[in-house]
């Protein structure tokens, strides 16, 4: 009897510290989703496809793809660097000559922007499943932490839950103590009136994507190593999942989207354990939908512009 | 005037058009026949869904990111029912577009306030639903096994087993969607949408119900995608999950992207061209390449949106 309850509770335990990680990983996707949002009024649908390209940057540095191989530290650097690059370049090219057309044109494109570069990632490394060579990450990476009873935590899950922490805190301190923070905050409560005032809105805008980007090139590599499997479509399921927590914590907000990233991991792992384990993505649409049908604001959210 | 007011009005448009139609599984082309066939049947279908999908994004204005679902459902909703009774496609056929007004109208009703992006992701997340419950429901639908051997088409108590049969049968289709759409576009309800895509606002503050016809286009154009959904079950005869993924909606949406939102020749012509542009590209590309053809409309996508917001075929603004 007593095992049982045992068992039942470390299971329990476990499901914690997975959904836990996984929440993590969705809020700095989320994040980039959230941030976007608050200055441009954009879902930015190719955001889950960054998320899939740091993913794909850190493994093919790792396994030498290009031809050379880099150093674990520096191939994640790189990676993520590429990714802010990359989240700059898609809002240089594709959204910021929509910026005064109607909405629909700027999400229309996302859109494309979104099946674009996950057939790219198709076409440049091929649809099967990938894992990363593990000869080029740090060993202790996959040795448990710390194990009470039958719960087991990996370092993997302590360093992506510290560096989502870290970055989160960073993000914190960017956003309302610096003058590039304070230059989003004016944005996103008005773009006009922010821009009389001599905020160069294009730049900021730049520093958004590439903040927000530079964020879900960090998730897509820590997925890729969690699951250890890279492959073009991660982005997409990861993508909507992501944005279900923006759209749960208050699009716009993102002390939301963090804390809406929590609430949607431990729902996937709790749901996915409990209940049945494939309608897990289902959680996700539910969430999104109940959420925007009930309380478009989310959590944390302002009040929406209304058509107009 | 515009080419949608002239499609059933100008004879000399559409005769020739309908005498090239009606010749086309005639002519002689060989070994090649079968297949050219098989591709203008299936750019029929996708025809009839660009013109069913057309009518939210392109009349009332309101994005739709899940089509797919719908014509997912109508092809579960026929195939299931030929399969477990046997029924003519004439029963079956409309029992499923009424089953599509119904999902289209229960998904539509409480987003009526939403916000434009708002909508987008909650028709998003419906036909993911939709799609998910037929992928897991093993007992209803077979999942991930797929529904086969589904009765082909029949008419009159003959079955319709040659191929020129069923690229008739989905003309006749065509021809039948086309016709409604034609008309309610340019009738009081044509209008009442119109005027809620330009300006909601001021639609309804001259007495426009906007919610009721907003309801009326959500059933139309779910109708129109399970329509098309019962034929394609019918006619290629097995369904799959794996067929009505999220990328087919955006494929019927770059569909009227590409001719024009809101123009029914533009829909009409985007499929024309895109559908057997990708059957082109599936033969003529190495199989690794043609994997990742999608790459062009995402490209189509952003480059129209970007220089042709209007599409090819824009309907002009009185």
């Amino acid at each position: 009897m007593l095992a049982a309850i045992l068992d039942q509770s470390s299971l329990f335990l476990q499901q914690l510290v997975n959904g836990i990680t996984l929440g993590s990983i969705y809020a700095l996707i989320a994040v980039g989703y959230t941030m976007v949002y608050g200055v441009i009024q954009l879902i930015n649908f190719a955001h889950g496809e960054i998320y899939m390209m740091g993913a794909f940057l850190s493994f093919s540095l790792l396994s030498g793809f290009f031809g050379f191989g880099l150093p674990f530290g520096l191939a994640v650097a790189v990676s993520v660097l590429v990714c802010a690059l990359a989240g700059i370049l898609l809002d240089v090219v594709a959204y910021r000559p929509l910026r005064r057309a109607p909405r629909l044109a700027a999400l229309i494109t996302a859109i494309g922007m979104s099946i674009f570069l996950q057939n790219l990632a198709l076409l440049i490394w091929g649809g099967q499943i990938q894992s990363f060579p593990q000869n080029a990450i740090p060993a202790l990476l996959s040795e448990p932490a710390l194990q009470l009873g039958d719960v087991v935590i990996s370092w993997l899950q302590v360093v992506i839950l510290s560096t989502a922490i870290f970055l989160m805190l960073a993000l914190h301190l960017i956003v309302h103590y610096t003058r590039i923070g304070r230059a989003m905050r004016a944005i996103s409560q008005d773009k006009t009136a922010a821009s009389l005032m001599g905020v160069n809105v294009d730049r900021v805008v730049s520093y958004t994507f590439a903040i927000g980007s530079g964020l879900g090139g960090v998730a897509g590599i820590l997925v890729g190593l969690y699951y250890n499997a890279v492959y073009p479509t991660m982005g997409y399921f990861a993508g909507i999942k992501a944005f279900a927590a923006a759209v749960l914590g208050g699009i716009g907000s993102i002390p939301g989207a963090i804390l809406g990233g929590g609430i949607l991991g431990l729902a996937e792992v709790f749901g996915g354990g409990y209940i049945s384990s494939s309608y897990s993505n289902g959680i996700a649409y539910a969430v999104m939908i109940l959420v925007i049908l009930v309380k478009p604001t989310g959590l944390f959210g302002r009040h929406l512009r209304d058509k107009a | 005037m515009h080419l949608d007011d002239r499609l059933f009005t100008d004879k000399k448009l559409y005769l020739p058009l309908l005498a090239a139609v009606l010749v086309l599984p005639w002519l002689p082309m060989g070994i090649a026949g079968p297949y050219v066939l098989r591709v203008a049947t299936l750019t029929l279908v996708y025809m009839v869904l660009a013109l069913g999908l057309n009518v939210v994004p392109g009349f009332t204005g309101l994005l739709d990111l899940g089509y797919v679902g719908f014509f997912g459902l109508g092809a579960y909703t026929a195939g299931l029912l030929t399969v477990h009774y046997q029924w003519s496609l004439w029963l079956v056929l409309p029992l499923a577009a009424l089953n599509g007004a119904f999902w289209g109208i229960l998904r539509g009703a409480p987003t009526l306030r939403l916000s434009d992006d708002y909508f987008a992701i909650v028709t998003f997340g419906f036909s993911e639903l939709i799609i998910l419950v037929i992928r897991n429901e093993l007992w209803l639908t077979r999942g991930p096994m797929g529904v086969p051997g589904i009765a082909q088409p029949d008419i009159f108590g003959k079955v319709l087993d040659q191929p020129w049969q069923a690229f008739y049968l989905i003309l006749f289709f065509l021809f039948l969607v086309l016709w409604v759409v034609v008309k309610i576009r340019s009738s009081r309800l044509g209008r009442a949408w119109f005027a809620v895509r330009e300006d909601e606002i001021a639609a309804e503050c001259v007495g426009v119900n906007v919610a009721s016809y907003k309801i009326i286009a959500f059933a139309l154009s779910a109708a129109i995608g399970a329509l098309a959904g019962a034929f394609y079950a019918r006619w290629f005869r097995f369904i799959h999950p794996d067929m009505f993924k999220f990328w087919e909606s955006i494929l019927i949406l770059c569909l009227i992207v590409f001719g024009g939102m809101g123009s029914i020749t533009g829909a009409l012509l985007g499929a024309l061209i895109l559908i057997p542009l990708t059957e082109l590209l599936r033969i003529v590309l190495p199989a690794e390449l043609s994997n990742a053809r999608y790459l062009l409309f995402g490209l189509i996508i952003v480059f129209m949106m970007r220089w042709r917001p209007a599409g090819l075929l824009p309907v002009e603004k009185e």
